[in-house]
């Protein structure tokens, strides 16, 4: 019997389009041979590897495979997407800690940023070494984000513990030189679980398991907004005196949730987002301080939230215990998952890709940080996937930084990784 | 007077048949007279009588020309004439019947010398029927009423009509019946249409008939006895066999008289017993269909002989022929064990198969193996094994539920306790090895650790929300804990309440527990910030139980008196003693969550005591050999205690003592028994390694009962030393668990 053929037509958003022609497709070919195909009608001088997506789906086996698995006859006419495929991600280099980090952020200039649960914030460059660290919480840090701002040599830094307080700290990065806590952020009445800054560096948002999503500006007040408490022990208090920082009130609290708040991520200067424990994702005003949206889901706990990629504005996606993640657009009036990601692990953090429209990344308890194209709408698949600890050891955080490089934290310590994105 | 013109008329019947010649000449004026006189039957009848005697004369001469015509009739037709003619003389006086019908004549018969009867000879002539005599009417046999409405009845012999008599009215039907003196003795003719008179025989009948006799006159019942063999010169006188008489006609039978007094002696000795005189009215009746046939199914058919195969055949086909090499196999092999008891043989005609050895044997086995091997009929239980599961929603519709591993924590040797924070957010989990760590629930990252003396028997988060603490029950000793990271007016609260500045009234009989608090100085968010130390060679306390109110605090120890067990008060820190005495060894203690009823486990009950009362309230036997765990639904209404037997009995305390379901699902030990405090949720955890979780809804309402519905069987956990899961508890407002097994890893298992 002559092999058999579907009939095909290609489509993309990628940079390399198709002429609009329909192609005779043996059933036995996958994705290398489909690949072929396509650099050989564009003729580029250099191969690019492409991924195919059939009706949302990833191809992993040969068309036929897909079609029996779809039931899609032979007849039909299948449309074809194609993205430039995601490289298999390269490991750069492991930097071990001592302690579990829990935050990790590669956005300074040749430096990765990590906090820790022993409390302390530590800075590595690309050569692997441990540039400079410092103690900020006497108790784990949650959470932490790099509040934009002009000064070049010196950085603030926005942490969130679990000693009830957010900090603002100035660092410069410098070996010699201590952290400088600016500012303790005094609202919540339990730990904080998240902290994050506005593009503009004027706000932050902090998220805690009271229930209260507190924000803040990041002005350094002259004096205490908030009063010391009235009894305790005062020779602690002396023994920190000279470096202790101010203690700042909230501009505005934002109540709405009934549980814990998992995350709190700002959309632009107005507007923010937060998920809780309470299976609800919420969108607020922050001229006013009020709840605009409220998405509710059924029984999903949700443990972390990030916005979705440039594709698809207003729009967030929420880790939950329940081993999704879900996408939720707010201009849609009767908000469903969009788009359900299911991990074979709980995932427990999520960020978006900053420089393409449709990729995130997520890391998971089982310790397996995936790669996920939000087209291939089955979810099931991931795009890309890796492991950067051996065993099963959690990751906490992941951060995706312009140009590919991925870092890992978790149980671990820090990994990093090369993720390439395409070319 | 009828009757002699009537026996006159028979007689000259012969004589009709010579005047037949004349015959159409006489029925004419016949005819005619009935033409024309329609009304006048009776008349016409009584004139045809008049007719008919007028004949005397010609009977007279046919009579003498039947003699002459006759002559071959020898005398006896004259003695039957004569005899005739006497019997007439007599009969005139005589009774009316006797001449109606041709009489008999007994003679004397010439052969025989004996009497006979003659009865006179029937003349086989055109007239001798008398029945056509005088019908007119010629209509044939079909129903009357077919002439109806027509003026004629009929049809004469000449093809005329005979037309319809005239028939009067009643009145002359009466003048009739007066003026006529026969007229009651005459009967409707239907083919005439009118009344005829009844002839002399007609009538006899009817009177005979009246008179219930024989209709026939002529039978007599009481003829004279003809004796053949009997009477005088008729016996028998030489036997009919020479044989001698034989013995047994007259000498009295032997065996007949030994069988006689057999029974004699039968009924002397009351072996025989006379039966009673039947009573035939004694019917017993019943329905036999009332009563249910016997359940003893009807004997089997034998099973049917199997049925000759090809190779049976006396010309099988070539395959089946055996070669050589297989008739030796079959010959060497043991009878026993052949396959077949035949081997298949080839014959070239019908006629030149041999006899068949083997059919004794053959039959002699079948009836072998039919009395020796008996058949029963084998009932297969014909149920769908679907409809035996019990209708349980699905549980995919009781979501949420656990049902994966999210996380584990691991200890360095069993973690034997442990427990969730009021708020859900920490867990404390405690091991033998004496460490407690708390860690996140979502986390599973240990925040701090406490190491104290000994294993950790049982830890317990205080219930109160406005204050954080923890107690750990060590070797005699409990610790109370204040967690890292609490907000200070909570410490603040919690700090004052387990170390007041001002202690409260020491209680008037003093407690064998002392309360210690060290001093401030000493005071470290390691160390406990109060110790209650227990009795001496009390032992490790097994349980620590929270009132909800967390004020009160029980604590079972494993050794002591009174049970071990302990009524703590933290606000007053005072310890005392609930029960004097307790019967058997309390396993588990458990405060009811909304009333002051207290419950406790020893190894076999559980018994309900009403603390404000100070009494018993009941005793629940599950049936557990050995209570292992108890847990209490939220509710108050319901109580499940598991048992290291395996089961776990659901009590509903409104129902019964007894459990209102026992579940066995487990296939070892059952360690520990949790409900959820909101979701409609219970684990049990066991020494296999696994972790059920049920589905447990609990309705309002009286009516209606609890619905268990198992849900999940969570496995992850392995077992070390024949320990599984110790101990599982929920997280406080989500449907998550933890689990804390033998091998060390504390779980968090995930909806």
């Amino acid at each position: 019997m002559a092999p058999a053929s579907h009939p095909a037509v290609f489509t993309t958003q990628s940079p390399y389009p198709l002429p609009p022609q329909m192609f005779m497709i043996p059933a036995t070919w996958s994705r290398y041979q489909l690949s072929q195909l396509v650099n050989k009608a564009l003729s580029l001088a250099k191969p690019v590897p492409f991924d195919f997506l059939l009706r949302g789906d990833l191809l992993k086996s040969s068309l036929a495979d897909w079609c029996t698995q779809n039931a899609v006859g032979e007849e039909e006419t299948l449309e074809i997407e194609y993205i430039e495929s995601v490289l298999p991600p390269q490991k750069m280099s492991d930097l071990p800690h001592d302690d579990w980090v829990s935050a990790v952020s590669c956005q300074l200039e040749q430096r990765f940023l990590t906090a820790s649960y022993d409390g302390q914030l530590r800075a590595f460059d690309y050569s692997q070494n441990q540039t400079w660290s410092g103690p900020i919480h006497g108790a784990a840090i949650t959470s932490f984000c790099i509040v934009p701002s002009t000064s070049a040599d010196s950085h603030l830094i926005a942490t969130a513990s679990h000693d009830l307080t957010a900090q603002l700290t100035e660092i410069t990065l410098e070996a010699t030189q201590k952290a400088k806590p600016l500012a303790s952020l005094h609202l919540h009445t339990a730990p904080l679980s998240s902290v994050a800054a506005n593009s503009s560096g004027s706000q932050i948002l902090t998220a805690s398991w009271d229930g209260l999503v507190g924000l803040w500006d990041t002005v350094v007040p002259e004096t205490d907004e908030v009063p010391e408490p009235a009894a305790g022990d005062r020779k602690k208090r002396r023994k920190i005196e000279e470096n202790k920082p101010k203690r700042k009130a909230p501009l505005m609290v934002l109540k709405s949730h009934t549980a814990r708040v998992s995350g709190a991520v700002f959309n632009d200067e107005k507007t923010a987002y937060s998920c809780g424990f309470d299976s609800t994702v919420r969108s607020w005003d922050l001229e006013h301080g009020l709840c605009a949206n409220t998405i509710t889901s059924s029984e999903r706990p949700f443990l972390s939230l990030s916005l979705a990629p440039s594709s698809a504005p207003f729009t967030v996606l929420a880790t939950s215990t329940d081993r999704t993640i879900s996408q939720y657009d707010f201009r849609d009036p009767h908000p469903l998952a969009s788009l359900t990601l299911t991990h074979p692990a709980t995932p427990s953090c999520i960020v978006r890709s900053p420089s393409h429209p449709h990729q995130i990344l997520s890391g998971a308890y089982d310790g397996a940080a995936r790669i996920w194209d939000l087209r291939s709408v089955k979810g099931a698949t991931p795009v890309a996937s890796f492991k950067p600890w051996d065993g099963d050891k959690k990751i906490l955080g992941v951060d995706w930084k312009n140009g590919g490089i991925v870092g890992v934290a978790g149980e671990g310590g820090l990994g990093v990784w090369k993720v390439g994105e395409g070319a | 007077m009828a009757a002699l013109p009537r026996s006159k008329k028979r007689k000259q019947s012969s004589e009709d048949v010579v005047a037949a010649v004349e015959a159409p000449a006489f029925s004419a004026p016949v005819q005619s007279l009935e033409m024309l006189s329609d009304d006048e039957g009776p008349e016409e009848t009584a004139s045809d009588d008049g007719q008919v005697d007028e004949f005397p004369e010609i009977d007279g001469a046919s009579d003498s020309e039947e003699e002459a015509l006759g002559d071959d009739e020898d005398e006896e037709d004259e003695d039957e004439e004569t005899d005739k003619e006497d019997f007439e003389e007599a009969d005139s006086d005589d009774s009316l019947d006797r001449d109606i019908f041709p009489k008999p004549k007994t003679i004397i018969s010439d052969i025989t010398g004996q009497p006979k009867r003659v009865y006179p000879e029937i003349e086989p002539d055109y007239d001798s029927d008398s029945s056509t005599e005088d019908t007119q009417n010629r209509v044939g046999d079909v129903p009357m009423h077919w002439y109806d409405d027509l003026p004629h009845v009929g049809y004469d012999m000449d093809g005329k009509k005979v037309l319809r008599p005239a028939r009067g009215d009643e009145l002359d039907k009466f003048l009739s019946t007066v003026e006529d003196p026969s007229a009651w003795t005459s009967a409707f003719d239907k083919t005439a249409q009118m009344d005829r008179p009844l002839s002399a025989e007609e009538l006899d009948i009817i009177r005979r008939l009246y008179a219930n006799e024989v209709p026939d006159a002529g039978y007599n019942p009481y003829e004279p006895m003809t004796e053949w063999f009997t009477g005088k010169g008729k016996e028998e006188i030489m036997p009919l066999s020479a044989a001698p008489e034989p013995k047994r006609r007259w000498v009295p039978s032997k065996w007949e008289k030994q069988k006689v007094m057999k029974i004699v002696r039968a009924i002397r000795q009351g072996r025989i017993i006379s039966s009673k005189p039947k009573t035939a009215s004694k019917l017993d009746f019943y329905s036999i269909w009332s009563e249910p046939s016997t359940s003893h199914a009807p004997p089997l058919p034998a099973p049917k002989p199997r049925l000759p195969t090809n190779s049976e055949s006396y010309n099988p086909p070539e395959e089946y022929l055996p070669s050589e090499a297989e008739r030796a196999e079959w010959e060497a092999l043991d009878p026993e064990d052949r396959e077949r008891d035949y081997l298949p043989t080839k014959h070239s005609a019908l006629r030149l198969v041999p006899a068949y050895d083997r059919f004794i044997k053959e039959r002699f086995s079948r009836q072998l193996d039919l009395y020796l091997a008996p058949r029963i009929q084998r009932v297969k239980l014909n149920i769908d094994p679907s409809t035996l599961i019990p209708k349980l929603p699905s549980p995919q519709s009781l979501k949420p539920f656990p049902n994966y591993k999210s996380l584990k924590f691991t200890h360095s040797s069993r973690a034997r306790c442990i427990s969730i924070s009021p708020d859900g957010a920490w867990v404390i989990s405690g091991d033998e090895g004496g460490v407690v760590s708390l860690w996140e629930v979502n986390v599973g990252r240990e925040v701090k650790r406490w190491k104290f003396e000994g294993k950790i028997g049982a830890l317990e988060w205080c219930p109160r929300l406005d204050v954080s603490y923890f107690v750990v029950g060590v070797e005699e000793t409990l610790h109370f804990v204040i967690p890292p990271n609490v907000p200070s007016s909570i410490f603040l609260l919690t700090q004052s309440l387990l170390a007041p500045a001002t202690l409260p009234p020491a209680p008037e009989t003093p407690s064998p527990v002392k309360w210690v608090t060290p001093p401030t100085s000493s005071w470290s968010p390691d160390t406990a910030i109060l110790t209650v130390h227990l009795p001496p060679s009390s032992g490790l306390p097994k349980q620590i139980t929270w009132h909800r109110r967390g004020d009160y605090m029980a604590s079972v120890s494993s050794g002591g008196t009174q049970g071990g067990v302990w009524m703590h008060q933290i606000t007053r820190r005072h310890s005392q003693a609930p029960f004097k005495k307790i019967r058997g060894a309390v396993q588990l203690v458990l405060f009811h969550p909304l009333k002051p009823h207290f419950f406790v486990a020893t190894q076999q009950y559980v018994r309900i005591y009403n603390l404000s009362e100070q009494k018993l309230l009941k005793t629940l036997t599950p049936g557990i050999k050995w209570i292992s765990s108890m847990d209490v639904h939220p509710s108050g209404d319901h109580l499940i205690v598991g048992g290291y037997d395996r089961k776990l009995c659901w009590f509903d305390l409104e129902l019964s003592d007894k459990p209102y379901k026992i579940l066995r699902y487990h296939t070892r030990a059952i360690r520990s028994l949790a409900f959820h405090p909101t979701y409609p949720l219970f684990a049990s955890s066991s020494d296999d390694g696994a972790i059920q979780v049920f589905h447990s809804r609990v309705y309002n309402d009286l009516m209606t009962d609890p619905l268990i519905v198992p849900l999940k069987i969570l496995r992850g956990h392995t077992v070390k030393d024949g320990l599984g899961v110790l101990q599982v508890r929920w997280c406080a407002r989500q449907p998550w668990l933890v689990s804390g097994g033998a091998d060390g890893t504390v779980g968090l298992w995930c909806s």
